[in-house]
This record gives C-alpha cells, structure tokens and sequence, in this order.
C-alpha cells in the first residue's frame, strides 16, 4: 500500500546519516565509558544538522553555535539515561535539541518534558526493540516523509524544525487552523506503520 | 489506570514538536504520566523529528567548535533525576507538582458559581493562555471554560459524562472548538479538572461563566 521501498538490503542508505556512522553505539560508549572521544565523533556527526535545525528558527550563527554546544553538554551529562530502546541517537538528540529551543527561544519552562521523562524512565517500559531495528526506523521515516504529499511535508517540517505553532502554520499557508491539524493527521497516518514498525 | 479518552494525534504532534505554549504542554505531559500508552504513541511521533534531524543539510561548525565542547567537559556533572519532590505531593503526577507542590489537598479554591470552584495555577508566554484547576460538585453540569479557542481539559478526580462517553481520571478532552457538548459531573465525589485554555477568551467570558451553572446550559 505504500509506494516507497523498504527492502533490508536499503536500510540506512536513504538516511542522510553516512551509513559508516553508527550513533547508537557512539552514545553508549558515552553512557557507559565516558567517552570522550565518542563525543566527539558524535558532535561531528550530527552537530553540524543540530547547527542547521537552530539556524532555520532564525538564530545568528552565534547563537546556533551556543546551542549546539549546550546540546551535547547535556548529550554527555544525560548519556547515562540514554539505552537502545529509547529510540534512536538522532531522536533522542532531537528531543534534547527540542527543549533547549523551548527554553532558549520560546523562554518558556522545559519542565513539563524533563519531568515525563522522568516519569518514563522510572516506568522502565521496555519495547523490545535493539539498536539495529531503530536505525532501521530513521531510514524508513526518513523515506516515507518524503513521499508525503507536498502540503503534507510543509506542515510537518514548518512544526518540527520550524517551531511554528499550529495556528502560526495555519496564518503563513493562509489555510484554516482545522486544515493544518487534518494534514498533520494525515501525515501522521501514512508513517504511522513505519513509525510503529519495530520489526 | 485505563485511559479510554486521548488527544488529537494533531496535539501530540504539536507537543513532540515543542510547540505548544506552556499550559497546553503541562496538561499534556500531566495526561502522558497517566497514560502509558500515550507515552508510546509520542515516543513513536518523536521519531519524526529524529528522522528530520538525521536528514537535515549539515551546517558547518565554527573551526575550535569541537575543542570548546571538549574543554566544557571538565565537571563531569551527571544529571541524576531528584526524588526530593516525592515525599510532597503524590496524589498527582510528576509534571503537575512544580505547579501544585503540595497536591490537590491544599489548593486554595475560588468560588466561580453554585457548586463550581478554580484555582489557577499559571500562565503562558505573554499572558496568552492559562493553566487552571476546575472543580464541580457531583451531579453538576461542568460549565464552558473556553469559549472557543484550543481547550484541553485533563481529569483528576472523579468523573464527567457528555454525548462522548464517561471521562474519567486520566481521560483527556480535546475538542474542537465548534464541538458543542454538555458535561455533567458524574455522582459520587466533585470531579477535579486540569485544565488549559485560551486566556483572553476566557476573561471574555467570565461573567457567561458564572451564569451559566444557574441556567444549566
């Protein structure tokens, strides 16, 4: 039913990642080493598309730059939370990167985030997923957005590295807010299967 | 706990994205504690914003990028999650104590209408919107809180009953804003409200507020 191509053989080529790179393993050598100079390989990796997620929010590269420094501080200070079946290194990257932009840029309080967390590490929900798989999941998410319709993509990336709200989507488009929330829905129905796809 | 009632997938997305002001995201991680399932369904949207990340167009560093990040190791700090709050307010979840320290027990109610009290508990960027607790006797119509505009409302005790089933402790409503419905509190105990709404309007509406538990619309 879906039109893009999901074959093992592909599984990591179609992610912008180079597939040599291997994040998860980078974090957990942080978790459980301290390793330095895993740190460093992972900054290298993805701290130039942290960079490129800051600058779209209109950021001065100064800025930027400071924000990409404070998100892998807190990659360091936070690796130790860090295990395979919280998700892939680039999402979990994500989520960190996303509540430095609420503190920094929207100057509202993180907390509500840092505290569900704290709530979902203590809950210890395993989902039985390994480190593989979930590389597996970013290349599959990474293919199936871009097969989403035009307008389908726009919301999404205009929410996700554009930090627009809802209703802000809705003005800039020049679409009705109900619109904005059907295309998210929609998006969100046709990834779901790879979303959920822990296989 | 079962949660039978839960966001829009729209609202979900909107909170993984770190959108939403912070009223709206204090019910929302408030619903998630409640709500393992849900927790699932935005570690599972979560994955968007990881799979955008890992697709962005690098942009290149700054040349002593690296060797700044590596000399700001030094202190070595590990974060370790606090328990010190536990002890405090455990009658309501995690992401609710910092606006409610000492649990539901010691809020200070304000009487809004027959059988029908708040409390609020904070505001968003600029005064925009509002994080309140509404409580409504037993067998009471739950008045509008909205009057348009984003509404979520997050159960904390007892129950209510509208033309959408029963909500009970956990459930979310998050309706449109041109979906009519009438809540009623269920009997038995008053039921105990998180809820997150459009602040100007409801000043707007404060006198139609008060009115309309009297009137019963």
């Amino acid at each position: 039913m879906y039109s893009i191509t999901m074959s093992d053989s592909k599984t990591g080529s179609h992610s912008g990642l180079p597939q040599s790179a291997d994040p998860e393993t980078l974090l957990l050598r942080i978790a459980q080493d301290r390793d330095r100079e895993a740190l460093a390989q992972l900054f290298s990796l993805l701290g130039t598309r942290v960079k490129a997620m800051m600058l779209k929010l209109g950021a001065s590269d100064a800025i930027a730059e400071d924000m990409v420094q404070e998100t892998f501080l807190a990659v360091w200070r936070k690796a130790h939370l860090y295990s395979t079946d919280r998700g892939a290194a680039s999402t979990w990257i994500f989520t960190i990167a996303r509540n430095l932009r609420i503190d920094q840029f929207r100057r509202q309080s993180n907390k509500p985030y840092e505290d569900l967390e704290t709530v979902t590490i203590e809950s210890a929900e395993p989902n039985g997923s390994v480190m593989v798989e979930q590389r597996q999941v970013i290349a599959r998410v990474t293919d199936a957005l871009k097969t989403l319709s035009a307008e389908q993509q726009e919301v999404v990336r205009l929410s996700f590295l554009y930090d627009l709200p809802h209703a802000q989507i809705a003005e800039r488009i020049g679409i009705p807010l109900g619109t904005v929330k059907s295309r998210l829905r929609l998006a969100y129905e046709r990834l779901r299967p790879m979303l959920e796809d822990l296989q | 706990m079962t949660v039978t009632h839960h966001p829009d997938i729209a609202t979900l997305m909107a909170f993984s994205a770190g959108t939403l002001d912070e009223p709206y995201a204090a019910v929302i991680a408030t619903h998630l504690a409640m709500s393992e399932g849900g927790r699932e369904t935005v570690r599972h949207i979560n994955v968007i914003g990881g799979a955008l990340l890992a697709d962005e167009q690098p942009a290149a560093l700054s040349d002593g990028a690296l060797t700044r990040l590596m000399s700001r190791l030094g202190d070595d700090r590990i974060e370790v999650s606090s328990r010190d709050d536990k002890a405090t307010a455990d009658d309501v979840p995690l992401p609710l104590r910092r606006y409610l320290p000492k649990g539901l027990k010691s809020v200070k109610w304000r009487w809004t209408g027959p059988g029908v009290a708040t409390a609020d508990l904070g505001w968003g960027r600029d005064g925009k919107s509002r994080l309140m607790l509404l409580r409504v006797a037993a067998g009471r119509p739950v008045p509008e809180h909205g009057h348009g505009g984003q509404e979520l409302t997050l159960i904390l005790q007892g129950a209510y009953r509208d033309r959408f089933g029963v909500f009970a402790v956990g459930d979310i409503a998050d309706h449109d804003e041109d979906v009519e419905h009438q809540p009623i509190a269920e009997p038995g105990e008053d039921c105990i409200c998180l809820v997150a709404v459009d602040a100007k309007l409801t000043f707007q509406g404060r006198i139609m507020r008060a009115l309309q538990p009297l009137f019963g619309i």
